[in-house]
């Protein structure tokens, strides 16, 4: 009897294991009809936001919820737009927790019919662990800030081709900006490189490595984590000679202690080099560092009110989401122009975006990878005795 | 009793032994600086130490009475920081004091210290007491509700974002050189720290010695019911013992924020570990144990990130945590013939 039990109980299991692999041979059927499905648009569309709202991210993950917000806000306030109105929805992404959140949050945007496009998420492992989420809603997902190259080779970390896009040059672009300033403009043959363990900073940090050493600069390699304050037996290792020290982080705040400490051991005449996670004019005020950062046109109208309206906090790092949020909020006006769209519709719409110029200083398109066209780059930037960032090049 | 004091002299040289076989062995077998290299990072240690001790201070004074892992600690220390931070906030901010630096400090020192002491006093009377008789998983449970609970409530009352002293605007960058200008760098502010943390210490050791308060925290510890019948309230000592310990955590905050400026809602939870860590080590429930506990993190930490690449020093100091509880289960300095509160 025993074994006949435990006979039922393994033939219960396969089945359940059969079924699940036949499912998932037939997700294509299921992304098809989650993507064509009709949605009447009404007058107030509905549209999700990825970001990481809480956890130790929050820092910048609210500055793409508010850059994200703040383009929607402007839309809704347009006349124009009465019956066109924006409805943003937001998922908490909690990056630096678990990846289990944004693919939680791209689930939930996924069975909710009213979702016709998301903007984020933000960073690239939770882009990485939630496109089967989007991809099995249809849902296309435009980030303004995963910028690992790999995204959209369509091989690499999984194929998202015409669903993932996004509103920031990636890593391969900015990694040979930040090395050529290094070498062909300062100089530079000792450089000490610190990761913070990310996915985001370990692949900046290796990409910039490999081309400095080819050019025989002495690079030296340490790593510290996001949850670090006491930075001073890291810079007791650090030689005195030294010229740069380059830290593709994400938490300006960090970036400043770090900076602080540097100068409290004596080494305050060696230069920071951050990345675009460390652009923060008034957080990360260390004189005379250097970072690279995506431009961004400081005479646009929308960025000289966000920062009025935000009492002179740019909130830079947030700005691409902006722009990811125009891209997405373009995409289902366009697919809704008869009344109903699908998200089909609007992935095809998202794919053909053409903004003729952004607050990024340059045109919005895409190619067919989701990469945006050249010249989308990244520039470099000194940090002032005021604490602002002045484009270098 | 003279097997017990044996047993932490044992203890104490087997401890000595192998800080000096590493102090050679860093010397003389690391590819980097030497000696300056080495005591510099010993120097750093020390003032990191200093804030674990602090921390681990409130989780052996709580532990010693109650018997309970108090998890909610780490994140009143969390608040403790907020409080300076606000203090110096309202009082014009690192760059234009509105006050004598000195008489700035004191204040921030003076209010979180309050506030973190009364917080504690809050979360023992509605979190603790009404589980007093209960299964002791209960509190434990309560411990962990109230750190969430904390940690959630900094992030709505202040929001997500990263809070900078600007310790070196405030204090400013300088210090001395021990052995030459290039010797050995400590900071005025590191001083600060570390004689801040000593003197908090003593003067907790002086309480808990010769006050009454201390003899009645002594009773209790040893035997609550009968302190009961002796005439001493086992709730008011408790609620005294938790507003010491808090306060010495905001104490800790304060001294963190001057020192590595920036705060933010979560950086209680990994403090709160290294401090829970320092006490068992030192052996939970000793104050002398907690104090030697703390120093011995913070120099394994600043040794760790000095001596091995990449960021592994939280595992070496867990992992010496593992160690320590395999060896020695009741920590260097925790015998039970030793004076607790």
């Amino acid at each position: 009897m025993r074994k006949f039990v435990v006979a039922a109980l393994l033939a219960a299991g396969v089945a359940a294991l059969a079924s699940a692999a036949l499912g998932s041979t037939k997700s294509p059927a299921r992304v098809s009809s989650a993507g064509s499905a009709v949605v009447t648009c009404g007058k107030t569309r509905t549209i999700g936001l990825a970001a990481p709202i809480t956890g130790p991210a929050a820092g910048i993950g609210n500055q793409q919820v508010r850059w994200a917000k703040f383009y929607v806000k402007r839309w809704n306030a347009k006349k124009a737009n009465k019956n066109k109105q924006i409805k943003m929805i937001p998922g908490d992404t909690q990056l630096g927790v678990d990846t289990a959140f944004a693919v939680k949050v791209a689930k939930s945007f996924a069975s909710n019919s009213k979702v016709l496009g998301v903007v984020g998420p933000a960073g690239s492992q939770e882009v990485v662990a939630s496109t089967s989420g989007y991809k099995g809603g249809g849902l296309g997902f435009v980030s303004g800030s995963a910028s690992r190259t790999s995204l959209t080779d369509g091989h690499t970390d999984g194929n998202r081709r015409g669903y993932f896009f996004r509103t920031v040059p990636n890593d391969a672009a900015q990694g040979p900006v930040v090395a050529n300033w290094m070498t062909k403009k300062l100089k530079w043959k000792r450089v000490y490189i610190i990761d913070d363990q990310e996915t985001y900073s370990q692949g900046l940090a290796d990409g910039v490595g490999k081309i400095l050493k080819a050019r025989g600069v002495k690079v030296t390699r340490d790593s510290i984590s996001q949850t670090d304050s006491d930075f001073s037996s890291k810079i007791a290792k650090i030689p005195n000679n030294t010229q740069g020290i380059y830290i593709p982080w994400q938490l300006a705040p960090q970036a400043q202690t770090f900076g602080q400490q540097l100068k409290a051991a004596g080494k305050g005449k060696i230069k920071l080099f951050g990345s675009d996670g460390l652009f923060a004019p008034g957080i990360w005020k260390i004189t005379g560092s250097y970072d690279s950062a995506f431009p961004y046109n400081p005479a646009d109208p929308a960025v000289k009110a966000y920062i009025k309206a935000h009492k002179g906090d740019g909130e830079f790092f947030g700005l691409p989401s902006y722009v990811a949020a125009q891209v997405v909020v373009g995409a289902v006006t366009k697919a809704c122009a008869d009344g109903k769209a699908t998200r089909a519709e609007v992935r095809k719409a998202i794919a053909k975006t053409s903004l003729k110029t952004s607050i990024l200083g340059f045109p919005v398109r895409f190619v067919k990878s989701g990469e945006m066209r050249a010249p989308a780059t990244y520039g470099v930037y000194q940090i002032q005795s005021n604490g602002s960032f002045k484009r270098i090049g | 009793m003279k097997s017990a004091l044996g047993q932490r002299l044992g203890n104490l040289g087997g401890l000595a032994l192998a800080l000096v076989a590493f102090m050679f062995y860093a010397v003389y077998f690391s590819p980097t600086q030497g000696w300056t290299f080495f005591f510099q990072l010993t120097v750093n240690g020390i003032i990191l130490g200093s804030l674990y001790a602090l921390i681990a201070l409130g989780y052996t004074m709580v532990y010693g009475i109650l018997k309970l892992l108090n998890f909610a600690h780490g994140d009143v220390y969390m608040i403790g920081s907020f409080i300076g931070f606000g203090v110096l906030t309202l009082l014009g901010g690192p760059l234009n004091p509105a006050i004598p630096v000195a008489l700035l400090v004191a204040c921030m020192f003076v209010v979180a210290m309050l506030g973190s002491g009364l917080l504690g006093l809050a979360i023992e009377r509605f979190a603790y007491r009404p589980l007093r008789d209960a299964p002791r998983i209960a509190p434990l449970i309560s411990a962990l509700g109230v750190a969430f609970f904390l940690e959630n409530s900094a992030l709505l009352l202040f929001g997500s974002q990263f809070r900078n002293y600007d310790g070196f605007d405030l204090i400013s960058y300088n210090g001395i050189y021990l052995g030459g200008d290039t010797g050995v760098f400590v900071q005025y502010l590191g001083l600060i720290v570390i004689i801040g943390a000593v003197l908090l210490m003593l003067a907790l050791l002086a309480l808990v010695r010769w006050t009454r308060l201390g003899k009645a925290m002594r009773a209790v510890s040893f035997d609550r019911e009968g302190a009961a019948m002796m005439g001493i309230d086992p709730d008011r000592v408790i609620a005294a013992t938790f507003f010491i310990g808090s306060a010495l955590a905001g104490a800790a905050g304060v001294m963190f924020g001057l020192l590595f400026s920036q705060i933010y809602h979560l950086m209680g939870f990994l403090a709160g570990l290294k401090g829970f860590t320092a006490a068992v080590v030192g052996g939970i429930g000793s104050i002398p144990g907690a104090m030697l506990g703390g120093i011995l993190v913070g120099l394994i930490e600043s040794w760790a990130k000095g001596y091995l690449n990449g960021n592994v020093s939280d595992l070496v100091v867990f992992g010496i945590l593992i160690g320590v509880m395999l060896v020695r289960p009741s920590g260097l300095l925790g015998t039970p013939a030793l004076q607790k509160v």
